[in-house]
């Protein structure tokens, strides 16, 4: 078993990156510690896969610097790093077997043929695949391949582990085993990891912290806990949690929230004109009609399993409430919908910003 | 809303449809298939026909040649072995030894070449039929070119697939007129070459890093292939008179090395051309990962690229050798006698005074045309698809 890293610290210091006019990213600040599970989470173009890139050197940064340990990397070639990446594609060498593909970086080290073989064995029977040494990577399934993608990335033991969406080519259920076994490895080797996905379920259940990130601007850095509980923008807030937080659209007077057919207190008190009042499915309740804080109908119910999302009309919006699973109702009845007021989050409709 | 069904039955096809419709997807209909066979069948032997003549013409002679067609042997006409005969053992050089000495010939020249800057040694004559001499030039020539073009054009190519350059057009200008400047200040003024050439090569560097962030116009890579490969558009006619007074001038005419070097620089363009394409359509995650675990740049390009692109390769490879196998324009001009290849003595046998002797032409392309299909069935192997398989999600 391999020794656990006592892990590095990975600094990204006001990372700035332009392609002609488009800035991809604007002013990216993060300090990840040492042996720290760091999720990098955000829609397609958000600017996150960039960040990695940068990360390892394979872009250059308009401005910046990047910090691994204590030593300045900006201007340093992606070999000299200390880092190992594992890709979308796997980016396995098709004409290499598998030992061959998991021994590459050792073999331009010029590493003796003796020791390659034993940490090719190491590294494989790690993530399992020591009887696949002799096979070509068409020959393998695509779990396999990530495995071998893996091996290769940890047989030199980098300072730093990056990770460009490397599950998001699995099958569901694959994807669910892949995950645990990834937190396990990251966990035992203590390797500071960089991970990037546009899966919320990948960020919530891997990181250590998560960054949001929206066209290149850094949204929110905190634990998943933190990140889901408190918010810190709308973004954050509609990104995070499936279903979405309901939105509901109004103005902000003092502490009372008023929208069109009803009037909700907040804790929060401020006078904004165009106001968005947020309540996760979960925190809201259906009651029965006349009673709650808004009054609606029936849009839609559907039955998941352990609960039932009923979807309710309300005079402007429609907000997706989560029921017991033996909830009942046609379409169409009337319907009360109740929140509580510590569960309630109020943003400011035109800046995003959040009101505590 | 009518109650009308609107369903193509099966059996109301007539027999002219059923004789049209493809059995399923990616079959061909009955029609289709007798007339895709019936193209092919005639093609075959539209192709074969030619090469069967060859074959049998290099085994007949003067008389059975001009009396008449004949097409098979032992039941039209008696095959001999006159041509073969005259064009292989009548020469005094044409014996067992010829090749032997072809070797020696050639490996004495070559090193006397090579120490020329040092000693001089005169480069020994050929004493060997000019069949064979012709045979070991156009074998020599050939490969050695080739091998020049695919070493320099794999690695230009890979270099315009993969690094973006933005040449200033400003400073190509600018390194043309000097260039001009330069000539003409030698040849007319009385310059040494060197001197005018180093003045304006230190010209050259300083202007361009005074002036070079002021020009505008940018060219791409895109510019640099089209520009390599408009050197092919023209056809070698149009350059073979300069290329044959430059020779003449540093004394090379009638060398091998002159036609390795017009053979490498002409199909360049071709081999760079094709190679990017194959480059290009790599996925660039391999280099990226090759670099993350360590590799240098020529370690990527011999160790993950050119294995990946080995079909592509190998396709390019024979191309170009039979490109220069066949070579015969830049031949005629720049080879005599000792640097002759192949394609000007089956030329030399249609100008005779005893008319065109097709037996002995024949005789010396059956010779030819073997090392063609020895290559394409060696590099043939190469040829398989499906190298990238596995190397990305799939």
């Amino acid at each position: 078993m391999v020794s656990k890293s006592a892990g590095v610290p990975v600094v990204f210091d006001k990372i700035e990156k332009s392609f002609g006019v488009v800035r991809v990213l604007e002013e990216l600040s993060l300090n990840v510690e040492p042996g720290e599970f760091l999720v990098l989470l955000g829609a397609s173009g958000s600017g996150k896969t960039t960040a990695l890139r940068i990360m390892a050197g394979l872009e250059t940064a308009t401005s910046g610097r990047i910090l691994i340990g204590d030593r300045d990397v900006t201007e340093v070639l992606p070999k000299y790093r200390d880092v190992s990446m594992v890709f979308q594609s796997y980016a396995l060498y098709p004409h290499k077997t598998v030992a061959e593909n998991i021994g590459f970086p050792l073999k331009v080290r010029k590493v003796p043929e003796a020791e390659q073989k034993a940490a090719i064995l190491e590294s494989a029977s790690q993530v399992q695949i020591e009887g696949l040494l002799d096979r070509y990577p068409r020959q393998l399934s695509g779990g396999q391949r990530q495995r071998v993608a893996l091996a290769r990335a940890m047989i030199r033991r980098p300072s730093v582990f990056l990770m460009d969406e490397p599950l998001s080519n699995l099958d569901a259920k694959l994807r669910g085993h892949m995950r645990a076994e990834l937190k396990h490895m990251q966990s035992a080797l203590g390797i500071t990891t960089i991970y990037v996905t546009h899966d919320q379920i990948e960020a919530m259940t891997l990181a250590h912290r998560v960054a949001i990130l929206e066209k290149g601007v850094l949204q929110q850095l905190d634990t998943p806990a933190k990140i889901y509980n408190d918010p810190a923008n709308l973004f954050v807030a509609q990104f995070i949690g499936s279903p979405p937080m309901n939105v509901i659209r109004g103005s902000l007077a003092g502490n009372s929230f008023q929208t069109d057919n009803a009037v909700v207190t907040v804790n929060p008190t401020g006078q904004i004109k165009e106001a968005i009042l947020g309540v996760r499915p979960e925190d809201c309740s259906v009651v029965a009609a006349g009673k709650g804080s808004i009054a609606g109908s029936i849009y839609t119910t559907e039955l998941i399993g352990d609960h039932t999302l009923v979807t309710v009309q309300t005079a402007k919006d429609k907000l997706t409430v989560k029921a017991p699973k033996d909830f009942v109702g046609k379409d169409g009845d009337a319907i009360g919908v109740e929140m509580h007021r510590d569960h309630l989050y109020v943003f400011d409709a035109i800046s995003g910003e959040r009101l505590r | 809303m009518t109650n009308a069904t609107y369903k193509l039955e099966k059996s109301g096809r007539t027999f002219l449809e059923r004789l049209f419709e493809p059995p399923a997807i990616g079959k061909m209909s009955p029609v289709a298939n007798v007339t895709a066979y019936a193209i092919l069948l005639f093609w075959s032997a539209f192709v074969l026909f030619p090469i069967y003549w060859v074959v049998i013409t290099a085994f007949k002679d003067a008389q059975t040649v001009n009396e008449g067609p004949y097409f098979i042997p032992f039941v039209d006409f008696e095959p001999t072995l006159a041509a073969w005969r005259t064009q292989f053992l009548s020469d005094p050089f044409c014996d067992f030894y010829a090749i032997g000495r072809q070797i020696v010939l050639l490996a004495y020249n070559s090193a006397a070449f090579i120490v020329s800057p040092v000693v001089s040694l005169a480069p020994m004559e050929p004493q060997i039929c000019k069949v064979y001499l012709a045979y070991t030039n156009s074998l020599v020539i050939s490969i050695v070119s080739t091998a020049l073009c695919i070493v320099i054009g794999s690695m230009a190519a890979y270099a315009l697939a993969r690094i973006q350059y933005k040449p200033k057009f400003g400073n190509i200008v600018m390194f043309v007129i000097l260039t001009l400047v330069s000539i003409v200040a030698s040849t007319y003024a009385g310059v040494h070459w060197l001197a005018s050439a180093s003045v304006a090569l230190a010209l050259f560097f300083l202007l361009a890093r005074a002036f070079g962030k002021h020009f505008k116009g940018q060219l791409g890579n895109g510019d640099i292939l089209f520009w390599i490969i408009s050197q092919r558009i023209l056809p070698p006619v149009v350059v073979v008179i300069p290329v044959y007074m430059m020779f003449q001038a540093v004394g090379m005419i009638d060398t091998h090395f002159a036609l390795i070097l017009v053979y490498a620089v002409a199909n360049l363009p071709i081999v760079v051309w094709l190679m990017h394409d194959f480059f290009a359509g790599l996925p660039i995650e391999l280099e990226e990962s090759a670099q993350l675990d360590g590799a240098t740049r020529f370690g990527i390009f011999w160790e993950i690229v050119l294995p990946l692109t080995r079909p592509g390769l190998a396709a390019v490879t024979l191309l170009t050798l039979i490109l220069n196998w066949n070579e015969y324009i830049f031949a005629v001009f720049l080879s005599t006698s000792k640097a002759q290849t192949m394609p000007i003595m089956v030329a030399a046998k249609n100008a005779g005074e005893r008319g065109i002797l097709w037996w002995e032409m024949c005789a010396i392309i059956v010779v030819m045309i073997i090392p063609v299909i020895i290559m394409a069935i060696i590099l043939q192997r190469f040829i398989a698809r499906g190298v990238l398989l596995g190397a990305v999600k799939g």
